[in-house]
């Protein structure tokens, strides 16, 4: 071994007795979870890349149609159909409409319609889901059944149904998300809450007389909310989505207020002949879509324990 | 004249991590006679687990990587042996069974099935006879109404039912070693018994060699004639059965000795635990690992690594106070010296 | 699993009837009559067709004789083509759907389970990274748009492929691509996930442990139990593929169903309208119930309790 060569001296073989010191260095510092949550966050390159498209995509919806001379409405029908140039930097439609200022007036409605039509039916879903969870019971079931049973359709259908009923415009669109958005949230907290329910946590804190709100804020919240969070940042996409589809099939936002699914529908028509005026928009949205998806991906992977250093 | 089948020498694992590197297994020198029982003692995270399976390549390599040392099974090193070469050993020469007997099942697929699969790998054998085979495995290791049950699916066993399954699937082939991976820490206190006893008959009937990982001496007690007792990667001593329990060397083994609660005894005696908490084995110490959570700890030990001494009959200790230049030190009183199985 | 088929048949059924249900008095409620647009009646032609379709009757006597109807499979006249029942458009435009569709389906599961597996395997090469930017871009591209995009490198750039309509095998092509490739994008991710989430497991250990080829172990005991997440997102899928058939026929000019179910929407066709959804929810019901039994076999502990 390789201890034979070093000689030690008769003093190294005094008792020192217990030195408990040297054990308790602790060489990794130890850092909070919602600390290392945004650690692992920030170095996701991906992630971050997608974070920054949205910014920059709101950021443009906000500022570039103040910004612009022109109005979404405005025609002009002596320069109708132009490609890009510099007075329209992307171009003119078939009413002589400025693209740009149309693109991005349609970015503040598609983009509030993705956020709310996310946003909205989660909370919905955490409420309904979450105390159905927690009190169980004859309403659980009765809940759980209801979801079971209008789940087996897709949601599309209701919302196309309902939009028939409702009429057209982001409200309307919103509302309808709302209605049939919740039930998917609903049964994964209720799911996520009946595991923690069980959980020694749970248990010990409530033998330790701690009241039904306490247990709900200081246990249950902190352990769902990061899939709460991943999952209305991955429904933003789909909410976007959907608006499209609605306005493909005639059902989505009526003119004249433009929204980039129906400025994509538009551009169908003409895209032969005039490509950019449907592929500026559909662009738009897969781009928007990858960003979410992408930063959801980000943001489930870092709030994921199993990954913890 | 015990028969060495298995040598292990200088053995050295690694993981690669995030973090760096962890040397989770550093330089362990061990070996298995032909039809003995070998306990492998320590607590959870000394590298007990991680050695094992090693031997047998079942560790994720990334991260996981011999760094150094030899495995000799039967004369011939195996350390180097491509997967191909290892599927042949694995299940024929040596099988494992695992702590958790509710995961280590295929949840898709009938028992027999799981059975027969092993050993239409290493046997020409017809769909008949391997069907033959496992009713009897199962029987063997006390199943009821094999021929039917062979037709179930894991979740329709309980646990102790599961761990009797592992064990018939492992033995199936007929190893020459079998390594328990701690196979009753997941079980009630009666389960346990029976299935230490089980194990004990069927390797009797196979002449097989054991080697059982557990942190319980109590179960070592029952069914080992050698223990080696491990701490953070290293092997700390050695020896036979009785000379570990009657006449240990090494200040971790007294500690062990002396945490386990004992039946008969004062009541009002309190539990010893052993202080402080294992090193870091992203940094492991220069000297010995027990170092910091010894009372008889002296300068040397924190300097150096402890020569291994060779107290005769295989009794081996690393620690300095064996040196002729440290203070005499009495071993101190221990309980349990009951149920040290006699064997024949 | 008998209790298990009973179960889901109950709760199918119930599905329907509320679908049904809920169609019929939504569009019932909707303002004005579907013939107030044709320019051709006059009102009192309009009154005798309203009377003709018993849409003056009280809402609920409505009701009962649409369900009563419903039972003997009468969905009645469409009201824009007024000499075509219901049925014989459903009859006439559901091959074609279902052509597309399940031509979008035997493409997409082979190639993304395989490339899930493949996938995971091969994780952290390069593979991987392209498999997985692939099905994330897939994902975030919606099928119509990834139609549009299709037609115009292949059709009207490349001038390959045909561009729209439904006369031939080369017509199917790119129709079949654009919904496939949505379907393929997720099954690689959820495929992905669900092999990593397997060779984790005790069990593959136990099997390599046990001496057995890789292949085996691959085979029986991963991708078998990796499958098993993959069968129950068969049902959404199946309904999404069937989502995407009402755009992708617009597009691509298709004759399906999906079409007729569009312009019944923008044509206030209500008898049309209410049909092809309960037709739809029936045969989405339908085929979740089938994929609930298939998840039965796939996985015994469903189908057998302890």
């Amino acid at each position: 071994m390789r201890n034979e060569t070093i000689q030690l001296p008769e003093a190294a073989f005094i008792p020192v007795g217990l030195s408990l010191s040297g054990a308790e260095n602790i060489s990794r510092p130890s850092i909070t979870f919602w600390a290392d949550v945004r650690r692992r966050l920030l170095k996701n390159k991906v992630a971050m890349l997608g974070l920054w498209l949205i910014l920059l995509m709101t950021l443009l919806a906000v500022l570039a149609p103040i910004v612009s001379p022109f109005s979404y409405s405005y025609q002009d029908l002596a320069i109708i159909n132009q490609g890009p140039s510099a007075a329209h930097w992307f171009g003119t439609d078939s009413l002589g409409r400025d693209i740009w200022v149309r693109v991005w007036v349609g970015a503040r409605v598609s983009l509030a319609v993705g956020i709310f039509g996310s946003v909205i039916p989660s909370l919905i879903g955490i409420i309904i889901g979450g105390v159905s969870g927690y009190f169980g019971g004859k309403i659980d079931m009765l809940i759980m059944r209801l979801i079971d049973i209008v789940m087996c359709i897709p949601g599309m259908i209701y919302v196309i149904l309902i939009m028939l009923y409702v009429g057209s415009g982001p409200v309307a669109i919103v509302l309808a998300f709302a209605l049939t958005g919740w039930m998917g949230t609903a049964r994964s907290v209720r799911g996520l809450v009946l595991q923690l329910k069980e959980r020694e946590f749970v248990l010990a804190s409530r033998t330790l007389g701690a009241s039904h709100l306490r247990l709900i804020f200081d246990h249950l919240v902190p352990n769902t909310l990061g899939i709460v969070v991943v999952s209305m940042t991955m429904g933003v996409p789909s909410a976007i989505f959907q608006e499209a589809y609605l306005s493909f099939i005639g059902l989505g936002i009526a003119p004249p207020i433009p929204s980039w699914g129906q400025l994509a529908n538009a551009g169908v028509a003409v895209f032969r002949v005039f490509p950019s005026q449907l592929f500026i928009p559909a662009i738009l949205i897969s781009l928007t879509m990858l960003s979410f998806n992408l930063f959801g991906d980000g943001l489930r992977d870092a709030l994921d324990p199993r990954l913890r250093m | 004249m015990a028969q060495r089948i298995l040598e292990v020498n200088n053995l050295e694992y690694s993981f690669d991590t995030y973090a760096g590197q962890v040397q989770a297994v550093r330089r362990v020198t061990f070996h298995v006679n032909a039809g003995e029982t070998l306990a492998i003692v320590g607590k959870s995270g000394c590298g007990k687990t991680v050695s094992v399976q090693a031997i047998l390549k079942l560790l994720p390599e990334p991260p996981g990587r011999m760094v150094g040392g030899s495995i000799r099974y039967l004369g011939e090193e195996i350390s180097q042996y491509n997967p191909k070469k290892m599927s042949r050993l694995r299940g024929k020469e040596m099988s494992i069974i695992f702590q958790d007997p509710m995961t280590s099942l295929n949840p898709t697929m009938r028992i027999g099935k799981q059975i027969i699969e092993g050993i239409r790998k290493h046997e020409r054998i017809s769909r008949r006879e391997g069907r033959a085979r496992a009713v009897e495995m199962l029987g063997k290791v006390g199943i009821p109404s094999p021929e039917r049950n062979m037709n179930r699916y894991p979740h329709q066993f309980s646990g102790g039912m599961r761990q009797r399954v592992m064990i018939a699937m492992a033995l199936a082939c007929k190893p020459r070693i079998l390594f328990a991976d701690e196979p009753t820490t997941a079980l009630d206190v009666t389960t346990q018994a029976q299935i230490l006893e089980l194990m004990h008959e069927l390797k009797q009937e196979l002449n097989a060699s054991v080697v059982i990982i557990t942190h319980d001496l109590s179960v070592v007690a029952r069914v080992s004639q050698r223990i080696a007792v491990m701490y953070a990667g290293k092997i700390v001593e050695t020896g036979d059965v009785r000379d570990i329990f009657y006449n240990p060397r090494h200040p971790y083994t007294w500690g062990l000795l002396q945490s386990v609660p004992h039946r008969e005894g004062d009541r009002r005696q309190e539990l010893t635990a052993i202080p402080g908490t294992p090193p870091d084995l992203f940094h492991p110490p220069a000297g010995c690992g027990f170092a910091f959570r010894c009372r008889y700890c002296m300068g040397a030990c924190t300097q150096a690594e402890p020569p291994q001494t060779d107290l005769g009959n295989g009794h081996l200790v690393s620690c300095w106070l064996l040196d002729e230049r440290a203070p005499k030190t009495e071993t101190p009183q221990l309980a349990q010296r009951k149920g040290v199985r006699e064997h024949g | 699993m008998g209790k298990y088929i009973v179960r889901r048949l109950v709760i199918s059924v119930l599905t329907l009837w509320l679908l049904a249900t809920a169609s019929f008095f939504l569009l019932r409620v909707l303002p004005g009559n579907p013939f107030q647009t044709e320019k051709l009646l006059t009102v009192e032609m309009q009154q005798k067709m309203i009377h003709y379709y018993g849409l003056d009757q009280p809402m609920l006597t409505q009701y009962i004789t649409y369900m009563g109807n419903l039972l003997h499979g009468d969905m009645g006249y469409s009201m824009k083509f007024t000499n075509r029942t219901v049925n014989s458009i459903i009859t006439s435009g559901f091959p074609v759907s279902a052509s597309l569709g399940l031509r979008s389906l035997a493409v997409a599961l082979p190639i993304g389970l395989f490339l899930g597996i493949l996938s995971a395997r091969k994780r952290g090469k390069a593979l991987d990274y392209l498999a997985v930017l692939i099905s994330v871009i897939g994902v975030s591209i919606p099928s119509f748009i990834m139609g549009t995009f299709l037609q115009y490198i292949f059709a009207v750039q490349l001038k390959i492929l045909p561009i729209a309509q439904w006369k031939g095998e080369a017509y199917a092509v790119l129709p079949t691509a654009a919904l496939a490739l949505a379907l393929l994008a997720s099954l690689t991710r959820v495929m992905r996930a669900s092999m990593l989430e397997v060779t984790t497991q005790d069990y593959v250990k136990t099997a390599r442990a046990k001496g057995l080829g890789e292949g085996r172990v691959v085979f029986f005991h991963q991708i078998r139990n990796a499958l098993v997440p993959i069968v129950t997102m068969l049902g959404p899928m199946v309904a999404s593929v069937l989502m995407g058939t009402f755009v992708i026929e617009k597009i691509f000019a298709i004759p399906g169903l999906g079409q007729h179910f569009v312009n019944s929407i923008t044509g206030l066709d209500y008898t049309v309208t209410l049909g092809l959804t309960i037709f739809y929810g029936a045969f989405l019901v339908a085929a979740n119930f089938l994929v609930d039994i298939a998840y039965g076999l796939v996985d015994p502990r469903i189908r057998i309790a302890k």
